[in-house]
């Protein structure tokens, strides 16, 4: 098919550019900073003695979660600014006026390049999130409770961002594109923070626009569906018996409810099919 | 057989630009048509419409007997734009291994072969094409038109980064696609280049076809004639076939006619007098 075409096309691109090296030569420095991190934690001692299971647990376990954060937004601003240019780089140089004279529908081209950056993506998220993973088991011995479920959410996070920006791409200039989408993640983000302001201080009104930025956008909740499968059972015990704590975006209480992430699959397809009615109304 | 393209009232506004204004044309199979025009006259417009890539404000037409955008009939037609460049981190080869996969064809490489041969970049063929000259793209586009011996071949300015010896190379392709029944429409300034090669040109204007018809048709209204008599060169304006008896009413009359020169004008001229604006 086509579309695969397109896609074993954007990996080959992907993989011949420098970008590759330059990315594992960054993971491989958090990488680093990481297990000399956790390893020191491990050593650590409180008052000349050393930090008890429970303690070392814990702190690992806030390592872990402020590591997933950190991971989210690179992985997003990563997603926008890869995506964007596998969709209109082509545009922008002129190549796909010979691609589209061939006997292809201009969908798969938009399938394809979607489909070619999520695979490069999602291989980001399991390599570099695993190796994370087991970095902090290695010096702590801690696991979180659903590991998969956690870089599942991640690559749902990564998937909204890529669609977002491929479809922006079928008609902005590539860096405009890759930058909106970044700035949608950025807002949702913001709007997470918002909902649970509003929330905590019992505002409806400001709960709302949070809760609205976060349908419009929906990384938000994927990040929440990543935190709770990270967050070990005792925290979330502790975030559901203090509701109005201080709102983070580093605890929840609750997964994101099953509407929601329907809610997000739906989105996806809804803006996928946006993007691909939009490519194929474009003068060229 | 059905014509190559078909196209009635085809048109395309850009906003409050025309253009491409009522645009209707016939290309005969195998037949190689001059689409002439000053810049921004509406060429690169009409090969985009005739391709699909383009959506059309007016008009229908065919290409090849199926209606324009019909994916199916992409397979035989070919299609070097006016602008573009290929990825840089690939090379010559592996773009037409590409292209051979999206055309599904059987023998890919020994088509491959054969296109790089014949626009002169088989040498080369393994480079990357961030690596190639302006006209080694040029080439390579060439290349990717000819790939799987298309039926109907849109060429936008061919030869614009070309030296001599490509031109030179493009032209006698040209003339082999034509002896193999390939129809080639044919985008290009180089008018001395369009005499040769094709049967018929069309030329644009703003977006309007000011003249369409084969070449010699086109140069006939413009013949005159010039006669040496004794007292020196004397013009007459008239067509071709009345030269005989212009000479017999000279000679009728008494006169020594030295010599007779019909006057020809190129092309060139003739498209200066069309669009250079009164
Ligand atoms: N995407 C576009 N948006 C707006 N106007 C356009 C667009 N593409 C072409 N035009 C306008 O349409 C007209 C015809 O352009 P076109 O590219 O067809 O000219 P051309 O005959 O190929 O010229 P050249 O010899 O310079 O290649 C021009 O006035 C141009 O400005
Ligand atoms: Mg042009």
């Amino acid at each position: 098919m086509t579309a695969f075409l397109i896609a074993g096309l954007t990996l080959r691109e992907l993989a011949r550019r420098r970008l590759v090296t330059a990315v594992a030569v960054l993971t491989l420095a958090i990488v680093a900073f990481t297990l000399w991190g956790t390893l020191r934690l491990a050593g650590a001692s409180v008052h000349g003695e050393a930090l008890p299971t429970a303690g070392l647990r814990g702190a690992a376990a806030g390592i872990v979660i402020l590591l997933a954060f950190l991971f989210s937004f690179v992985l997003a601003l990563g997603a926008a600014l890869v995506a964007a240019p596998a969709m209109g780089e082509s545009v922008a140089n002129g190549e796909i006026l010979t691609l589209l004279a061939r006997p292809i529908r201009r969908a798969d081209v938009v399938f394809g390049r979607w489909l070619g950056t999520l695979a490069a993506l999602i291989l980001y998220v399991a390599v570099t999130g695993g190796i994370k993973l087991a970095v902090v088991r290695f010096a702590t011995g801690y696991l979180p409770p659903h590991p998969l479920a956690a870089l599942a959410f991640l690559a749902g996070l990564a998937t909204v961002v890529t669609t977002a920006s491929i479809a922006l791409a079928t008609r902005l200039p590539v860096l405009a594109a890759g930058i909106v989408a970044a700035l949608l993640f950025g807002f949702a983000w913001i709007g997470g923070i918002l909902e649970a302001i509003g929330l905590a201080l019992g505002n409806t009104g400001l709960a709302d626009a949070g809760t609205v930025i976060t349908l419009a956008f929906p990384t938000d909740a994927l990040w929440r569906g990543a935190l709770y499968a990270l967050q070990p059972a005792v925290m979330t015990a502790a975030v559901t018996t203090m509701p109005a704590a201080t709102p983070n975006p580093f605890s929840v209480a609750a997964p994101p409810p099953g509407a929601l992430i329907a809610w997000a699959c739906g989105w996806v397809l809804a803006v996928f099919a946006a993007g691909v009615a939009s490519f194929r109304t474009r003068d060229l | 057989m059905p014509d190559a393209i078909a196209v009635r009232g085809l048109a395309k506004r850009y906003g409050r630009i025309d253009a491409l204004h009522d645009l209707t044309l016939r290309v005969a199979p195998g037949e190689c048509l001059g689409f002439l025009g000053p810049n921004g006259a509406g060429k690169s417009t009409a090969v985009k419409l005739l391709l699909g890539l383009v959506r059309p404000t007016g008009g229908d037409g065919e290409l090849l007997g199926r209606p324009l955008g019909d994916r199916a009939t992409r397979r035989r037609i070919g299609y070097l734009p006016e602008i573009f460049r290929y990825p840089g981190w690939l090379s010559a080869r592996e773009v037409l291994a590409f292209h051979a996969r999206l055309l599904h064809l059987a023998e890919a490489p020994r088509s491959i072969d054969a296109v790089l041969d014949e626009v002169g970049l088989l040498a080369r063929a393994d480079d990357r094409v961030a690596a190639y000259s302006k006209g080694m793209q040029q080439r390579l586009g060439l290349a990717v038109a000819l790939l799987g011996d298309p039926d109907l071949v849109f060429l936008d300015e061919p030869t614009s980064a070309l030296d001599p010896l490509g031109r030179s190379d493009v032209r006698a392709l040209i003339e082999r696609l034509r002896a193999r029944g390939t129809a080639v429409f044919l985008n290009s300034h180089l008018l001395g280049e369009v005499e040769r090669v094709c049967d018929r040109v069309c030329i644009v204007d703003g977006g309007h076809v000011v003249a369409e018809g084969a070449i010699d048709a086109l140069l006939r209204g413009a013949h005159g004639a010039r006669v040496l008599l004794d007292d020196g060169w004397h013009h007459y304006d008239v067509t071709a076939a009345e030269i005989p008896d212009v000479v017999a009413r000279l000679v009728a009359g008494g006169a020594r006619v030295h010599a007779v020169e019909p006057k020809q004008i190129s092309l060139e001229e003739r498209f200066l007098e069309l669009v250079r604006p009164a």
